[in-house]
């Protein structure tokens, strides 16, 4: 450590320099894109899971009716029964396609914007 | 006042204003590291602002230790990646010296002189002693900043110190 002690005149000097910058300006250029884009970030996303939750939410009533009624699925054609189940919920009411968007739009935006 | 720690614990969350006050606190030594290191002065600041950038993005990964050494490692690595793009031909700026630090004659001339001494020195040489000497990182710090081992920061260190010291004698006899 004694290494790093012996230069403190030329420190000294350098920080005298440092202390010399404006910030304020500098700050301002650093902070206008930062706050641009966390003031809407949170909003947005709260927002969107919301919108998505309450479309959600509203919809489960209407779907417990129809679970008893569903067709089960066979083991010669899962894949296709599931679809067809799929495209008659969302025929029946398109309030689950607008959820599932919104729901796809949320996780995008935060693949999208998440720090590392 | 808060720890730079805490600071950045809750920039991680998104809170920009803590954020501001890690960029208030730590502007002077960047801003000076990236004058020091860069070839032409006037992208300094541009390079400083990125690396603030960087830092805000990647601030999630900041794992505690010295913030300051932390952000001194990002702005070596914006300077050297800025540095690539900068054509050969612009190797360097001669109106570094008119970027004022401090207005007064006095200071003005330690400046001019502390600037001609660190470009008479070796690129390697001028890296460490802007990280240990100007920012005041430890050796350690430089070392894992650079990727230099740390044996070769404390010898660039200690030869840049002397012939720096060596520069500014000759330059204060003239």
């Amino acid at each position: 450590m004694s290494d790093e002690e012996n230069y403190e005149d030329l420190t000294a000097l350098f920080e005298s320099q440092d202390t010399a910058f404006d910030a304020d300006p500098f700050v301002q250029d650093v902070m206008a894109p930062i706050r641009k884009t966390s003031k809407w970030r949170v909003p947005f996303l709260f927002g969107a899971a919301g919108l998505g939750l309450g479309a959600a939410i509203s919809q489960v009533s209407a779907v417990m009716t129809q679970i008893p009624s569903a067709p089960r699925p066979t083991l010669q054609m899962p894949d296709a029964i599931t679809a067809d189940r799929l495209t008659d919920m969302f025929a029946v009411n398109p309030m689950w396609a607008l959820a599932a968007g919104t729901v796809v739009i949320c996780l995008g935006y935060v693949a999208l914007t998440e720090r590392a | 006042m808060q720890s730079d720690t805490d600071l950045a614990a809750r920039a991680a969350k998104g809170e920009a204003a803590a954020f501001e006050t890690l960029v208030r606190r730590h502007q002077a030594t960047v801003r000076g590291l990236t004058r020091r290191l860069a070839k032409r002065p006037v992208q300094a600041d541009d390079i400083a602002q990125a690396a603030f950038m960087t830092a805000w993005r990647k601030i999630g990964s900041y794992a505690g230790g010295s913030f300051k050494a932390w952000l001194c490692q990002i702005a070596y690595r914006e300077f050297l990646q800025a540095n690539r793009k900068i054509k050969p031909e612009t190797e360097f700026d001669e109106s570094a010296h008119i970027i004022a630090f401090d207005t007064s004659a006095a200071r003005m001339a330690d400046r001019i002189d502390l600037d001609r001494a660190l470009g008479e020195l070796p690129e390697s040489q001028r890296v460490c002693v802007v990280m240990c000497v100007a920012a005041g990182l430890s050796h350690s710090e430089a070392a894992r900043a650079t990727g230099w081992p740390i044996g070769t920061v404390k010898s660039h260190v200690t030869r840049g110190i002397t012939a720096l010291r060596k520069h500014l004698a000759t330059e204060n006899v003239a």
